[in-house]
């Protein structure tokens, strides 16, 4: 709008406030994506790591426990696959080695902490 | 110890058809003798088989019912096949009785040769067997390496 | 992980069971020509997947107290069942054996032998690999 004279433009002025003035707000209120993004890992984002690491460990223990009934149903017979077998075993040995590699750098972890001088 | 019982099972197969080989060699290789110790022509020889349940030792007869099935294989008896010898009419032949004819062992040699590859067979399966029970017994010893 | 679980006992039983059948296997390989012989089978299966109950549908509970549990019981009483083969082809001289499935099912036990080894083996690394991790 042009402005004329003094009069007008502190008429101007008082009528509109720095929220019009200022294009930043009007970009912010416009770039909100808080609220279009998906929901991922929602769940996780409460998690601790305390349970995130005892959830770990129950898996690794239900590999294991599928690798002892499919060890069981080779030794009775009830199923041939060799190979189906000898893949759930090795899955339940990789995570279990994983894990105690995980426990070995925890422990690691730990003991440098503990070193520190306070 | 089932393995070894194994192995010796296989082993009396291959004694038993050793000795068929033999009986069955001496037979074609004598397939036209007519003249022998005992006077006559040569009689063909033939080997029984039987079976007996494969035991180690008394002990073994009181326990296990399970060692009573298995059976080890012997060549029981090497009998003289009696059948009659053939007669051919060959006046100069110097084992020709009065009429002229000469008696041959009734050996046929196809039939002996046919009986030969059995008995071949019969060795490699033996063997193939051993061999088998053998590499058990090795993996078992790989236990905990 | 302890060193009698029901696994490690499973297949130390299955390996056993093997080599017997391996023993009959040999006796009617050895037999073979011999007139009047009637080949043998072993059955180990159903006696081992009793024994186990994978699912724990198979076991018979005991409703009166003076019965017997039945079932689910220990791997040291299982014995397997031997008998002549009902499917055998009889030739002329009464003898049953066919070489060719005597090997054939030679060939599979011994397959089966050495997997169950294996995975005994593969046990028993893992339990030793726990103990001499360090730290």
């Amino acid at each position: 709008m042009a402005i004329n004279n003094i009069t007008q433009m502190n008429s101007t002025l008082k009528n509109y406030g720095v929220d019009n003035w200022s294009k930043t707000i009007e970009l912010n209120n416009k770039m909100d994506f808080r609220g279009s993004m998906p929901d991922v890992n929602e769940g996780s984002s409460t998690q601790s790591f305390g349970d995130f690491l005892a959830s770990s460990i129950a898996k690794v223990n239900g590999l294991q426990q599928d690798a002892d009934t499919a060890m069981q149903r080779l030794a009775s017979g009830e199923s041939k696959n060799l190979h189906e077998t000898l893949l759930a075993v090795e899955r339940a040995d990789i995570a279990f080695k994983q894990m105690n590699q995980i426990r070995m750098k925890v422990i690691d972890a730990y003991k440098e902490i503990m070193k520190m001088q306070v | 110890m089932d393995l070894l019982k194994s192995m010796k099972i296989s082993a009396s197969g291959l004694r038993a058809n050793l000795k068929r080989t033999e009986a069955i060699n001496s037979n074609i290789a004598n397939a036209q003798t007519t003249r022998t110790a005992e006077g006559g022509p040569y009689r063909p020889k033939k080997v029984v088989f039987g079976s007996e349940p494969a035991r180690e030792s008394f002990g073994e007869i009181l326990e296990g019912e399970i060692d009573a099935q298995a059976q080890t294989v012997h060549a029981t008896e090497v009998i003289n096949s009696d059948k009659p010898p053939v007669l051919k009419y060959e006046p100069n032949h110097p084992d020709a009785n009065d009429q002229g004819y000469v008696a041959y062992p009734d050996i046929n040699v196809m039939v002996e040769m046919a009986d030969l590859l059995t008995a071949q067979r019969a060795y490699e399966a033996n063997l193939k067997s051993m061999q088998i029970t053998k590499g058990m017994a090795q993996k078992a010893l790989e236990l905990g390496k | 992980m302890d060193v009698n679980d029901k696994t490690l006992q499973a297949l130390s039983a299955a390996t056993k069971f093997r080599e017997m059948r391996q023993e009959i296997i040999s006796s009617n390989i050895a037999n073979k020509d011999v007139p009047g012989y009637k080949a043998k089978r072993l059955d180990f299966e159903a006696a081992l997947a009793r024994a186990l109950d994978v699912d724990g549908q198979m076991g018979m509970k005991a409703e009166d107290g003076k019965h017997f549990n039945v079932g689910n019981g220990g791997f040291n009483n299982l014995q397997p069942e031997v008998y002549d083969d009902p499917n055998g082809v009889v030739s002329e001289d009464g003898n049953t054996v066919d070489v060719q499935e005597e090997m054939a099912m030679m060939a599979e036990n011994k397959i089966m032998y050495d997997a169950l080894v294996q995975l005994m083996n593969k046990k028993l690394g893992l339990m030793k690999y726990t103990i001499n991790s360090e730290r």
